[in-house]
């Protein structure tokens, strides 16, 4: 009986202790909620080494500037509430001044012009109230006239190293380009960079221009032309602007082509006899293959990122809708289930995700949606949005807006792929269709 | 009438009348006894003194309150003149500010004269004791975290000692020749070491008036590091920190299963395996432990200050165990800031969030956080473990 008690005793006691040792330890708290908002970063000009770099160190400043809070997960603060002013580029930062102004991040930099005429840039990342620098501080060499690319590779690692993912800024945009009445619209193919800029024409308006895709390289672009009057694809060199027109079959009609990843293998849709398949075609050789043989439309395909799936629009369910099958082709599964009609997937490049147009009620939605269609999400919601292209790290989603009217355009919108930063892209006129290319080398 | 209806009609009779007597009777003392009276309510008693007319019409006239009123001069409003603002429609310009003359001003009211109080007889005198001016500043290093009650200076005292009051003396009776010295005679002393003479303060310099030595007067032998936590999930990674106590606990079973010999032998065995095999047991924090409403303070603090916006995706999926060590000024120590663990991502996801939970320990805690002071040993070592989960895009 004594034995027992006793054991009873050490049992209670030995549940207790526990808690008592716990008492002994350092606080232990769990942070499950934060805040979602711009990080405050400063970029002040940079420091010309030379008198021919002052122009140099404040564009490219300026630049860097645009591209972090074009993201919307910055916020400039602006130079004119600066305490401190960068004169050096080697002097030590003064952590106390930028805290003061609640700067979180802090790009310094410094531009010299050096005797071959090249802009030389030095750039440092500072965790302002860490009081560290992020990494280590970068090189960069380009021409006078490639000072933006500069700017947007400066950018992109600093995207990088907050955010721990890829950047986009040194990247462009192929689209086509609109001008004109809506009834008469003169359409052409242009390529700019991401922002807007360097906007250069890849086509003239003489035929009708659609659907322009970027090479996995960026250096071709597949897109769909007009010219023979009836709709035939094209293959177009960006750098020296030559096109040739990819074999096709008499009395057929191909459209909606998409490189393979590996850039070898277009895949696109041939309607032949009143009913639309998709193929897939060795552009060297020339060689189709058929993927798909059912009797309904299937069109709008796209790789996924490894290049052994597709995703694709089709209307064998009696509406259009988003299916998945191998690269060979083969049977397909349907992943969207969702009230509407789905089009124009694309495969993110992260692999994870599939963005799409969707028609509901009368609107059109810019959506994601995971590979087994779960968790969909409508990032947008207009009167007419469509054709959706994914940044090169996959944030963001670039596609075409257009308004309604007879005085209505087309224009080039962003959005994040958490439905924030809807941003329209400059552009001179009306854009549609775009296409984002990759990272530039 | 039968002959039982008439018998009834003769008792009826006789009793009717003793009834109605007696109800009568009832009726009557509750209305006029005082049955259904109530109390009346309760009224003060006051004195009066019945006077005459004329000393009424006396007290009357004495009574100056309407002839006050009727004396007050009630200023008059400041006639047009020429410093009156010209209303002109066209003019933009600000009226000047000018004011009626003082001599339309009207005259205060009177002031009645309070009666002078009577002076109570004071048992304090009304001037204020001279207070010793204060000691020099001295640029105190080191925070008083507890100030002690200050003690009362001491008086002064008189520059020379003073010499003990003599004994009471008194004659003695029996009369005793003088004692005098021997010449002849040697006293041997025992040598003594060399005294500083007795001296005596001029002063007597109390705790109170004494400058405070500016150095600390203690130094508390640092505390050890708390002992790095296990990673959460058993999915984690390995980190850098690698938890000791889990590994040593597997050990810990084994003794345990040795048979006691006695009872008592039992419970000290069993004592000590939940000891962890006699190790001590970590020290304990000073001070009563924080309540839920002030860790939820600091969590929320911490919270403001914790942006997720820029994280990736996968830094977004990683949860970071971080610890701190706070200073008492309840500001962090942002050097000694280390992620302890995590789980959920890479390496580098889990470098990313932990940034970011740097960033919202520093931010927030440039200020200090709101902890109580006298707690400090129970938030000198902060472990937080940022869990971004519903943080995530859904």
């Amino acid at each position: 009986m004594m034995r027992s008690l006793l054991t009873l005793i050490a049992a209670l006691t030995l549940w207790g202790l526990p808690a008592m040792a716990q008492q002994g330890g350092p606080l232990r708290l769990e942070i499950t909620e934060g805040v979602i908002e711009p990080m405050p970063v400063a970029v002040p000009d940079f420091v010309a080494d030379t008198p021919a770099a002052q122009e140099f160190a404040r564009n490219i400043a300026r630049v860097i500037a645009a591209d972090l809070t074009g993201t919307g997960l910055f916020r400039e603060i602006p130079a004119d509430a600066h305490i401190s002013r960068i004169t050096s580029f080697e002097s030590p930062v003064q952590f106390a001044d930028w805290r003061a102004i609640n700067a979180q991040v802090m790009v310094t930099g410094a531009v010299n012009v050096d005797g071959a005429g090249r802009v030389v840039v030095r750039f440092r990342i500072y965790d302002v109230f860490a009081g560290q620098e992020l990494g280590q501080g970068q090189q960069l060499v380009g021409q006078r006239d490639g000072w933006r690319r500069i700017a947007h590779k400066v950018a992109d690692q600093v995207y990088a190293r907050i955010t721990g993912e890829g950047g986009y800024f040194d990247s462009r945009v192929v689209f086509v380009s609109e001008s004109g009445p809506k009834n008469q619209r003169a359409k052409r193919l242009a390529i700019m960079d991401y922002d807007g800029a360097n906007l250069q024409f890849l086509t003239d308006a003489a035929s009708l221009v659609l659907a322009p895709r970027f090479s996995p390289t960026g250096d071709r672009v597949l897109y769909t032309s007009y010219e023979t009057g009836f709709p035939r694809i094209y293959v177009l060199d960006v750098a020296s602007v030559g096109r040739r027109a990819l074999p096709t079959l008499e009395g057929t009609m191909a459209f909606a082509p998409r490189f393979a990843p590996d850039g070898r293998t277009v895949l696109y849709s041939l309607t032949q006899g009143g009913n639309t398949d998709l193929y897939s075609m060795d552009i060297g050789s020339g060689a189709s293959t058929r993927l798909t043989t059912a009797p309904s439309i299937e069109t709008a395909p796209s790789y996924s990122p490894d290049g052994r799936q597709i995703v694709f629009e089709s209307d064998r369910s009696g509406t259009p809708q988003l299916y998945i099958m191998s690269a060979s082709g083969g049977e397909a599964r349907r992943i969207s289930f969702g009230e509407g009609r789905y089009g124009t997937p694309v495969w993110s490049p992260r692999g994870d995700l599939v963005a799409f147009t969707k028609q509901s009620k009368g609107r059109f939605h810019i959506g994601v949606m995971r590979l087994d269609g779960s968790e969909e999400r409508l990032l947008t919601a207009s009167f007419l949005d469509e054709g959706p292209t994914w940044a090169p790290n996959g944030r963001v989603i670039m596609f075409t807006r257009e308004t309604q009217g007879a005085q209505g355009e087309a224009r080039l919108y962003s959005v994040d792929i958490t439905g924030r930063n809807l941003r329209q892209v400059t552009t001179q006129g009306g854009a549609s269709d775009p296409s984002w290319g990759p990272l530039q080398n | 009438m039968t002959v039982g209806a008439a018998r009834g009609a003769d008792g009826v009779n006789t009793g009717q009348i003793i009834s109605g007597a007696g109800h009568l009777a009832v009726i009557g003392w509750a209305l006029f006894g005082g049955a259904f009276r109530s109390d009346p309510p309760p009224f003060e008693v006051v004195e009066a003194m019945a006077i005459s007319s004329e000393d009424y019409a006396a007290i009357l006239a004495a009574s100056s309150a309407p002839e006050a009123v009727a004396n007050v001069n009630t200023p008059e409003p400041p006639a047009p003149g020429e410093n009156a603002p010209a209303l002109a429609s066209g003019a933009d310009s600000a009226p000047a500010q000018s004011q009626p003359a003082a001599n339309a001003a009207p005259p205060p009211d009177p002031v009645p004269t309070p009666p002078e109080p009577v002076p109570a007889p004071a048992e304090v005198t009304d001037t204020a004791p001279e207070v010793a001016p204060p000691a020099e500043d001295v640029a105190a290093l080191v925070p008083q975290v507890s100030p002690r009650p200050q003690p009362r200076p001491a008086p002064r005292v008189a520059p020379e000692p003073v010499a003990p009051s003599e004994p009471d003396v008194r004659v003695d009776d029996v009369a005793r020749p003088e004692v005098a010295p021997d010449a002849g005679a040697v006293v041997e002393e025992a040598p003594q070491e060399a005294t500083a003479p007795e001296e005596a303060a001029t002063e007597i310099v109390t705790e109170a008036e004494r400058p405070r030595d500016p150095a600390p007067t203690a130094s508390p032998r640092p505390r050890a590091r708390p002992a790095p936590r296990p990673a959460p999930a058993p999915e984690a990674a390995p980190t850098e920190a690698a938890p000791t106590e889990t590994a040593a606990r597997p050990e810990t079973p084994q003794e345990t299963q040795a048979p006691p010999a006695t009872d008592r032998g039992a419970v000290s065995d069993a004592l000590a395996a939940a000891l962890g095999q006699g190790t001590p047991t970590p020290e304990r924090p000073a001070g009563p432990p924080l309540t839920a409403g002030e860790k939820d303070a600091l969590r929320v603090a911490v919270q403001r200050c914790w942006n997720v916006g820029s994280l990736s995706s996968e830094a977004l999926a990683t949860t970071v165990v971080v610890t701190v060590r706070m200073f008492e000024t309840s500001k962090p120590d942002t050097s000694s800031i280390r992620m302890l663990s995590h789980s959920g991502g890479s390496a580098e996801a889990a470098r990313q969030a932990y940034e970011a939970a740097r960033r919202a320990i520093i931010r927030c805690g440039n200020d200090g956080f709101d902890l109580p002071p006298e707690k400090f040993g129970q938030w000198r070592d902060i472990e937080m473990t940022f869990n971004p989960e519903r943080m995530r895009i859904k």
